[in-house]
């Protein structure tokens, strides 16, 4: 454009509202992150279970016998995935704590809301961030593992008994990913600033788990996982994957009754903090 | 642009709004008319909840309120597009350079992204950042970053301008700097808006139209030239020697000026005769329930 029609003109194509209205937000968000190379860094160490569980799985198609102290079945995937909700908490702070609380912070709650966007696709919006950040550690390292493992070791993984394998690592990898990242947004809300809901995130989560340990210890009771996140996730890895872990051995029912309440705690704390406007009673 | 005949753009009447149990605005009616309009008001007087409400971020209690036809709280969507809305408080995304920022903005509010990134780049080259717009918006000046708010609000060519105090935190040469662009938008671009403040200045430099809110209420509204017209019976003379006599003469007439007679006859000289205007701190000050000083 030449200088002298550097000024302002009007523009007058304005098309139809937009169907998808979060994937803007979605995709600048993630571009903001990514750009950080200690996060990529991170993302690359949430690989390294993949890598180890790789390995184990060529061992086993190299050396049959080492698979009397190194089972490789269905386990194998619980196991990976239980390292992956690890990485999520980390990737889920370092990456989430601050979508909307540095939003709060620097009023730019305002420029989205003033927009054509309702409240609910600016929290799919930042969500979808989360998503599919955790998505990235979880689903696609345990789907890619199985297939791994069908093309190393097709006589241990090409049967019709393991066909349940893929579903459990989706159904899982869902789950750990919707609760941690709808818990992180919740968190996140409740600050304007990222430091304090990162420190709030992680101390409700390992707050939670040394409450559970602690209880745990003094009264034996399976209830008592109830109290903590990542009890209620193994809990659900342990129905799925047949893993055996001792202090957990809650009917998977009840953690996931337990996960349900909290994610739904989690959108309605959103419904009330995600607003133009404060209001103070 | 601003013809009496012309259908209102936003139109609110009886309109009740509340935080809680704060009552922000009273039964409030009115018009903004096509063109520009000044929201004048104390802070506090519910100017920011109007123009919040008619963003669709606040329900009315009662009353109705409608933009370009439409009703905010059931079409909030239909109605944001049509609006660019500067706020008073900072507000910019972390991180992000101005050109990024604004473009962004622009999708948001249903731009393509090409798009909106080549409308980003003319609408801050418009507003005086062409230079600085790859760099980090965290990193501007105060001036700056009002220039970056307009440049957002107008990015998707709005039909209607919301800017809420525009020149706060400017130093007298940002502000009348500010003040030219958003007059520039409003003579030369034609696009309507409405300037809420508590500088009269601000309002008087820009705006045809003015609504003077006051504790909820609104207080005075019109044409600010017809607000602010000279006063047929009123009218400034400066005179030069003794005015007490002139003064008593004037009285004993009827304050009516007789061919310049009272003033030979007082042996004074008038140097200056005017009709007295109000200003618009008058009408201002009038709607708050004071007097003018002075």
């Amino acid at each position: 454009m030449p200088i002298y029609e550097q000024t302002y003109r009007r523009h007058e194509a304005r098309g139809p509202l937009r169907r998808v209205r979060f994937w803007p937000i979605t995709r600048e968000a993630l571009r903001l992150i990514l750009a950080r190379r200690w996060f990529l860094a991170l993302l690359a160490a949430a690989g390294l279970p993949f890598v180890v569980q790789v390995i184990r799985i060529y061992v086993v198609t190299r050396f049959p016998q080492a698979n009397q102290f190194l089972p490789v079945d269905g386990r194998l995937f619980g196991e990976l995935l239980a390292w992956q909700a690890l990485f999520t908490m980390f990737i889920t702070i370092f990456g989430g704590a601050g979508l909307v609380a540095n939003d709060l912070r620097t009023g730019a709650i305002l420029v989205y809301l003033s927009r054509p966007l309702t409240r609910r696709d600016y929290v799919i919006g930042k969500l979808g961030v989360l998503l599919a950040l955790n998505l990235a550690v979880t689903l696609l390292p345990g789907l890619m593992l199985y297939l791994v493992a069908l093309s190393l070791a097709p006589d241990l993984f090409w049967k019709w008994s393991l066909a349940w394998i893929a579903p459990a690592v989706v159904a899982q990898s869902l789950a750990i990913s919707i609760v941690m990242s709808l818990v992180a947004l919740a968190v996140s809300s409740l600050s304007r600033s990222a430091r304090v809901a990162g420190l709030g995130f992680f101390g409700l989560l390992i707050g939670l788990e040394v409450a559970r340990g602690i209880l745990y210890a003094l009264y034996r009771r399976p209830e008592t996982a109830l109290l903590s996140l990542q009890a209620d996730l193994r809990s659900l890895g342990v129905a799925l994957f047949g893993l055996t872990e001792r202090a957990v051995t809650l009917p998977w029912a009840y953690a996931a009754a337990m996960l349900v309440t909290v994610s739904i705690a989690c959108l309605l704390i959103l419904r009330s903090r995600v607003r133009a406007v404060e209001i103070v009673q | 642009m601003g013809g009496m005949a012309e259908a209102p753009l936003v139109e609110f009447k009886d309109l009740c709004v509340s935080y809680g149990p704060v009552q922000a605005l009273s039964g409030v009616s009115g018009a903004f008319l096509p063109g520009p309009t000044g929201l004048l008001g104390p802070n506090g007087a519910g100017k920011t909840t109007l123009l919040k409400t008619l963003l669709g971020f606040l329900e009315p209690e009662r009353g109705s309120l409608s933009a370009f036809g439409l009703d905010p709280v059931r079409q909030p969507l239909e109605v944001r597009r049509r609006i660019g809305y500067m706020p008073e408080v900072d507000c910019h995304l972390p991180g992000m350079t101005a050109a990024a920022f604004v473009a962004f903005a622009g999708e948001l509010s249903g731009m393509p992204r090409d798009e909106a990134v080549s409308r980003a780049h003319e609408v801050l080259y418009y507003v005086g950042l062409g230079e600085a717009r790859y760099r980090t918006v965290d990193t501007y000046s105060t001036g700056m970053k009002q220039r970056v708010k307009l440049a957002q609000a107008l990015v998707h060519d709005p039909d209607l301008l919301l800017l809420d105090e525009p020149t706060n935190g400017l130093d007298p040469a940002g502000r009348e700097e500010m003040l030219a662009l958003v007059r520039d938008v409003s003579d030369r671009r034609q696009m309507s808006l409405i300037l809420c403040s508590h500088l009269l200045r601000d309002v008087e430099q820009v705006c045809e139209n003015v609504i003077v809110f006051n504790l909820g209420r609104v207080a005075a509204s019109g044409r600010i030239a017809d607000l602010t017209g000279p006063r047929r019976s009123v009218y400034d003379v400066r005179v030069k020697g003794d005015p007490a006599a002139f003064l008593t003469d004037l009285k004993d007439h009827g304050c009516e000026w007789r061919e310049g007679r009272t003033a030979r006859e007082a042996g004074v000289q008038v140097r200056f005769l005017r009709p007295g205007a109000e200003t618009l701190e008058d009408v201002f000050l009038r709607a708050l329930g004071h007097e003018a000083e002075g």
